[in-house]
């Protein structure tokens, strides 16, 4: 709960049709795409411009009150669950593409808009956005910009963070600044991209639009199991070729997926591979001609060819809905986002099938094989007792597994409240600590998305030097500080 | 324990070697008392613990290519020079990855990795950067249009801060989203946050070939439309623009590369026109900055590269400006001799910034002879300005990392890039 | 609100950007995860409040979001069953349950419909003078008048029809409520399209609202007994198939089967009877009459009853491309509600404004001569919604238009507003 003034500030703000206190409304907003966690928050608001946005984060840091951001609620880490005791502030009415400029390859957007409206809005001039999260159609780039949303073709073109130009940001303490690559000094939009909204909300984003390829053509490869795919992938990547998108799918995700949306793949395939490649019409040509000779080399049994969009659409399908399709041949899951060196990936998913074995528990894979970005989905039912705990065993050890062959906990879904406790087997104690001070220097007060990405609530003190005194509540033992 | 604060007497460090500054080591015309030479990580940090200990201002230095770039240094006791940190720790060419010591020269980077038909594709504006170097300076070439700067290129980052807490940021995968990007907050620092150590990139296949496309016109008003070649089909990996004077003839150099080079560069030798011309070799200016003693970067968005010259060209009056730089990408470098009364290059410096700024541009001064510097505001406006001192206070709050560097002049903020119309 | 079918939501979202709701307000409870979260609410144990009660009637049942789903929810069955246990748990103000009355006391009702014909066409020809006292009724009411097409005079339809040329099928043809009594021509379409394709076309007497209002606004018995009595009409005409050329009616019959599952004689029944589209069914059918040109651009606008709940989109687009000289737009963000959504725009008018203005915009943005879909409800409301913007558009059905095209009548007996068509019709 929070103080009756606050609420009513924050109704001044953004207009009674801006703020929710019902109960019942308030739960509907309790988790973002990870139900796992769940907290239903204090109030909700829903600002329609930067400035309401920038009012509702002041009140909040006047009155020492936590606030999260949300956009479409679609995170897979629990990087929007809300503070019971906390504002939660809802983008989702900053929708408007403000302008989309093709001689500047760029589109002044706000952080609300679908990452797929901004393609859409761009596609007129040849243009598009590149990163492309499976759930483009939904997610907001404000979202994208809090998580540095990768997708399956970051392979080639890279994340969020390398197609945002410019941001205008509310400061944790209210105020709105913008941070530009093209301002000297630190790269500051570099550092808040990826921040999870703990730095800050984003209310404007300048994207860097791509032009669309000349020529694409998108392989879909069948094998007899994972380990040939494998194969083909790592044989892909060391004859130099560098795909637009390399996506791999195992036995149970392609069954999920053709229950979903009959996305009809060669029947009996233990793997599936996606191989997409763009560019100039004579490289894709020689390239393509290369690949499928690799494919074929590692036990490819069917190859199929789109070169038009529908087909290319049609590859898609299935894998685009691979996730959410899982609900079909499981009532429960848990989506892991674990990455490992490219090179690792047999070892890895053999450590995965041996767990899958020794506890029992099903595990389809859906991966970003170019990059090493796994996504094991954890199947379990929900309504068996000890299931859930299980599954959550398997999930932690895929990412031990990932760890110890010098991987990541997340490649793209982020830490959010969900891999926090998993960032100090990643990261040591300094690391950490040196992170916080960029957290300090944004948002001393830390009111902004607490309890995210770091496992230890902190208080930021005072600047600390080497020799001066400790801060008061870290002598008292009260605080840990920075 | 630490010993006294003291920036006289001898500095020592366990195994470091460490020796008395002299005029070679001056930079930009302060000569630091001692030159500290760590070989490895624990060694920085012991280095910085030491310097903390006794309230040393430090000045790391890698290659010392572009060292004399910035304003001279308020302090510089001690001078932490990165050439023994000279390892490439470790090639994953099946992974397209390479981890690396920072003083490791960018040279000997692109020797090794050579050897697997792979490269680190970041172009070196200066000849002897090493890895640190490249970092801390952001610097970046040609070859951003495709592949973007540094800070694209870096995934995981090791640095030590001014009081030898050693943190580590990123990993060794490309794909990873795991806690802050300090990599992202360290390129471009200039040395004030702290000692870049080791980095790891994600690097690309060697082309499989190369081809240039070059046209010179008269004037830069007869250029080609910049937004139509930075969209051909033929993907080129690099565009950049050469203006020896800004009312004189311009050429434009577009590099091509990959698989076809040869086939996607007569497409855009077609598109650029009856003079455009194939070449195999870069010309002899691709890359380099123009020689002048005040370097300055100008960077506005792309489809106001010609405004701004123009702007530029008026704001000069009879000064000579040489441009040269990434056309398409729309970051160029403007060079005015060494031998500019301090007076006259600060008014120009005025007067251009004035006139880009209603174009969305920016016009930091990256180098000055040290007797300009001093009365340059060397940034300019920046937009969140009170955000990096306030990085900068956490970071190293007693202020001594590379003092008087690169933080903006107080009270200079600008309005956003972009504003409802 | 069957839990198991609840839990199937993952919460993953991908219905926000298809629901118009969430299009409009931005708001979580008017999506539909956001109304499952409250079905969930509900059958934990939350009672049924006014707040929630108010989502679940904000919901257009458009169903726009059933083939978003990666996950295979049943929303179509969700939101009905929350309707009804609305239907049953809420009391609505007084003003609404009279309103709500006289909606669902009228529109299923052949006969009371034709009663209101008179004063419906005296406030047709008053219109131009009516317009400021419209604009001071209260917004459903005036939402009523405002929708009512001018009316047409009445066709009576044949019994039995009979193929023209060779026999390939006999079928039943449901004749609707609003159709019937707003649209009879398109009625008179579908019987000559269907026999000039070979079709022998029973018109059975007796059947009268299929139940898709009924249905569609949480009155499951009520449903139920037109369900029934529709089934028996049909039976007694001895057809095993249906044509339906309402996309809400439809999406209806289709789903009697689950609508009387409580009842197995009469849910055997109903499967035993094969309810299908007209374009469905004439893509089945394939063509064999002589399609003359029909020279004119024509915006097809998918039906939510159509496309979402039936996934008839091809086969109208299809069959409208394959006439001779007819050029084919489309409407961009075409799987977006127009706002009719059966009695929505009487219920919730000022949302269904909003969306009618957004459909009409980017109907005209399509740049046709005529706008064509298989549902009155949306043709009413976009015409309406043009209108109210100054302009206007030609309105068609697609049997209309295919009619047009077999008998070889020039485009402009395509679209003439309310009695003009039924008038051609008659000269012909």
């Amino acid at each position: 709960m929070i103080a009756a003034g606050l609420a009513d500030r924050l109704a001044a703000i953004t207009g009674p049709d801006g703020l929710i206190t019902d109960p019942v409304r308030l739960r509907t907003y309790e988790c973002d795409g990870l139900t796992y966690h769940r907290a239903t928050p204090a109030v909700v608001v829903l600002p329609e411009t930067a400035e309401q946005v920038a009012a509702v984060v002041r009140a909040c840091h006047r009155a020492g009150v936590p606030f999260v951001a949300r956009g479409a609620g679609t995170g897979l880490s629990g990087g929007a669950l809300p503070r019971a005791d906390g504002v939660l502030v809802v983008t989702s009415r900053l929708r408007r593409v403000l302008s989309v400029e093709p001689e500047n390859r760029r589109a002044v957007v706000e952080p609300g808009v679908t990452n797929l409206a901004i393609t859409e809005a761009a596609a007129p001039y040849g243009l598009y956005y590149a990163p492309d999260p499976s759930s483009r159609q939904v997610c907001t780039i404000g979202g994208n910009v809090a998580e540095n949303s990768g997708g399956a073709h970051c392979l080639k073109y890279g994340f969020t963070v390398n197609h945002v130009l410019a941001v205008e940001l509310v400061t944790p303490e209210g105020e709105i600044v913008w941070l530009d690559t093209m301002d000297p000094g630190y790269d500051l939009l570099g550092a808040f991209i990826g921040s999870e909204g703990t730095l800050g909300i984003a209310t404007k984003i300048i994207v860097r639009l791509t032009p669309e390829p000349e020529a694409v053509t998108t392989l879909l490869a069948a094998f007899p199991d994972v380990e040939s795919g494998g194969r083909a992938v790592s044989a892909v990547i060391a004859a130099g070729i560098v795909p637009a998108a390399i996506e791999m799918m195992d036995a149970l995700a392609i069954e999920a997926a053709e229950a979903a949306v009959r996305c009809g793949y060669p029947a009996g395939a233990g793997a599936v591979l996606i191989v997409e490649l763009d560019g100039p019409a004579a490289q894709v040509v020689a390239e393509h001609e290369r690949v499928v000779a690799l494919c074929r080399e590692s036990d490819a049994f069917e190859l199929r060819v789109a070169e038009d969009p529908a087909l290319r659409a049609a590859i898609w399908r299935g894998r685009r809905a691979a996730f959410a399709a899982v609900g079909r041949i499981s009532p429960a899951y848990l989506v892991q986002d674990g990455v490992v060196p490219r090179t690792a990936l047999p070892e890895v998913l053999a450590g995965i099938e041996a767990l899958s074995a020794r506890y029992g528990v099903r595990v389809a894979n859906v991966f970003h094989a170019g990059d090493g970005n796994l996504h094991p989905l954890v199947l379990f039912d929900d309504g068996e007792p000890g299931a859930g705990a299980r599954a959550e065993a398997v999930s932690a050890e895929i990412l031990d597994l990932c760890l110890a062959h010098g991987g990541s906990i997340t490649g793209e879904h982020g830490v959010g409240v969900d891999k926090a406790r998993h960032m100090p087997k990643m990261f040591g104690a300094a690391d950490l600590d040196t992170m916080q001070l960029l957290r300090c220097a944004f948002d001393p007060a830390g009111l902004a998305n607490p309890g995210k990405i770091f496992p230890t609530p902190r208080l930021c003190g005072e600047v600390p030097g080497v020799r001066r005194a400790p801060h008061p509540l870290v002598a008292s033992g009260e605080a840990e500080l920075f | 324990m630490a010993a006294p604060a003291s920036r006289e007497g001898e500095f020592t460090v366990d195994g470091v070697p460490v020796r008395a500054g002299g005029p070679a080591d001056a930079v930009a015309g302060v000569v630091p008392r001692w030159v500290a030479l760590p070989g490895s990580t624990t060694e920085v940090a012991a280095v910085l613990r030491a310097a903390a200990a006794r309230d040393l201002a430090v000045l790391p230095a890698g290659g010392r290519a572009t060292l004399h770039w910035g304003p001279p240094p308020e302090r510089c006791d001690l001078l932490l020079d990165t050439g023994r940190l000279d390892r490439v720790l470790e090639h994953a060419a099946g992974d397209l990855v390479a981890r690396t010591q920072a003083g490791v020269p960018m040279a000997a980077l692109a020797a090794t990795l050579a050897g697997a038909g792979q490269e680190l594709a970041l172009d070196v504006p200066v000849p002897g950067a090493t890895v640190g170097g490249t970092l801390a300076g952001g610097l970046a070439g040609p070859r951003r249009l495709r592949y973007g700067t540094a800070r694209d290129l870096l995934i995981g980052v090791t640095v030590v801060l001014a009081d030898g807490t050693v943190a580590r940021s990123g990993g060794k995968v490309v794909k990873n989203v795991a806690g802050y990007d300090l990599g992202k907050l360290f390129t471009g620092s200039h040395g004030t946050l702290g000692v870049i150590a080791e980095a790891t990139f994600r690097l690309h296949p060697l082309p499989a070939g190369r081809a240039f496309v070059t046209v010179t016109v008269p004037d830069p008003a007869a250029l080609p439309g910049l937004a139509a070649v930075a969209a051909s089909p033929a993907e080129p990996s690099a565009v950049e623009l050469e203006l020896p004077d800004l009312s004189g003839p311009a050429t434009l150099a577009v590099l091509v590369e990959g698989v076809a080079a040869a086939e996607r560069a007569e497409v855009l030798r077609r598109a650029l026109g009856p003079r455009a011309a194939i070449g195999t070799r870069a010309p002899a200016w691709w890359g380099r900055p123009p020689d002048g003693g005040h370097l300055l970067e100008l960077r506005v968005p792309p489809a106001a590269v010609r405004p701004a010259l123009a702007a530029i060209g008026a704001a000069a009056g009879d000064l000579p400006v040489a441009v040269r730089g990434s056309a398409c990408v729309a970051v160029l470098y403007l060079a005015l001799p060494g031998d500019v009364p301090p007076a006259a290059a600060a008014a120009f410096v005025a007067a251009a910034r004035a006139a880009v700024a209603p174009l969305g541009g920016r016009l930091p001064v990256v180098a000055a002879p040290p007797a300009a510097a001093a009365g340059l505001d060397m940034l300019g406006p920046v937009g969140a300005a009170a955000l990096m001192r306030r990085v900068k206070d956490r970071f190293d709050p007693e202020g001594r990392m590379a003092p008087g560097r690169l933080l903006p002049a107080a009270g200079g903020t600008t309005g956003g890039p972009w504003t409802p119309s | 609100m069957d839990p198991e079918l609840i839990d199937d939501c993952v919460h993953c979202g991908f219905c926000l950007p298809a629901c118009p709701t969430y299009a409009l307000w931005a708001e979580e409870m008017d999506s539909p995860r956001g109304r499952i979260h409250l079905m969930k609410q509900h059958v934990e144990g939350t009672p049924l409040t006014p707040e929630m009660a108010g989502h679940f009637d904000a919901c257009l049942g458009c169903l726009a979001c059933v083939p978003a789903c990666p996950s295979g929810v049943r929303y179509d069955r969700l939101i009905e069953s929350a309707r009804a246990e609305v239907e049953r748990a809420h009391r609505r103000p007084a003003a609404e349950r009279a309103f709500r009355a006289l909606v669902f006391g009228l529109f299923p009702y052949p006969r009371r419909l034709r009663a209101l014909r008179l004063p419906l066409r005296a406030a047709t020809a008053a219109r131009p003078w009516l317009r400021p006292l419209l604009d001071r009724l209260p917004p459903r009411l005036g939402a009523l008048a405002e929708l009512a097409p001018p009316l047409p005079r009445p066709i009576r339809l044949p019994a039995r029809v009979p193929a023209r040329g060779e026999r390939r099928a006999v079928v039943g043809v449901l004749t609707g409520c609003v159709q019937r009594e707003f649209f009879p021509a398109v009625n008179a379409a579908t019987v000559r399209v269907l026999a000039m394709e070979g079709c022998e076309v029973v018109v059975p007497a007796g059947q009268g609202c299929c139940g898709a209002l009924s249905a569609h606004g949480g009155r499951t018995a009520e449903a139920a007994r037109f369900a029934r009595r529709t089934i028996a009409a049909f039976e007694r005409a001895g057809v095993d198939t249906v044509v339906v050329n309402a996309a809400g009616c439809g999406a209806t019959a289709k789903e009697y089967a689950e609508l009387l599952a409580a009842d197995p004689e009469w849910s055997a029944r109903a499967r035993r009877l094969r309810f299908a589209d007209l374009a469905e069914y004439l893509a089945e059918l394939g063509p064999v009459a002589e399609r003359h040109p029909l020279p004119i651009t024509v915006a097809y606008h998918d039906a939510c009853h159509l496309a979402h709940a039936q996934g008839v989109r091809a086969q109208p687009r299809e069959s409208l491309a394959a006439i001779p000289g007819l050029r084919l737009r489309e409407v961009p963000d075409a799987a977006m509600c127009c706002g009719s959504a059966g009695t929505y725009n009487l219920f919730q008018p000022a949302a269904a404004r909003e969306l009618g203005d957004r459909k009409a915009a980017n109907v005209l943005s399509a740049g046709a001569d005529l706008l064509v879909s298989a549902n009155p409800g949306c043709t009413m409301q976009i015409a309406s919604a043009v209108r109210r913007g100054g302009r206007d558009i030609r309105v068609a059905h697609t049997a209309e238009v295919l009619d047009a095209s077999l008998r070889g009548l020039s485009p402009a007996a395509l679209g003439r507003p309310g009695p003009g068509a039924a008038e051609e019709e008659r000269r012909s």
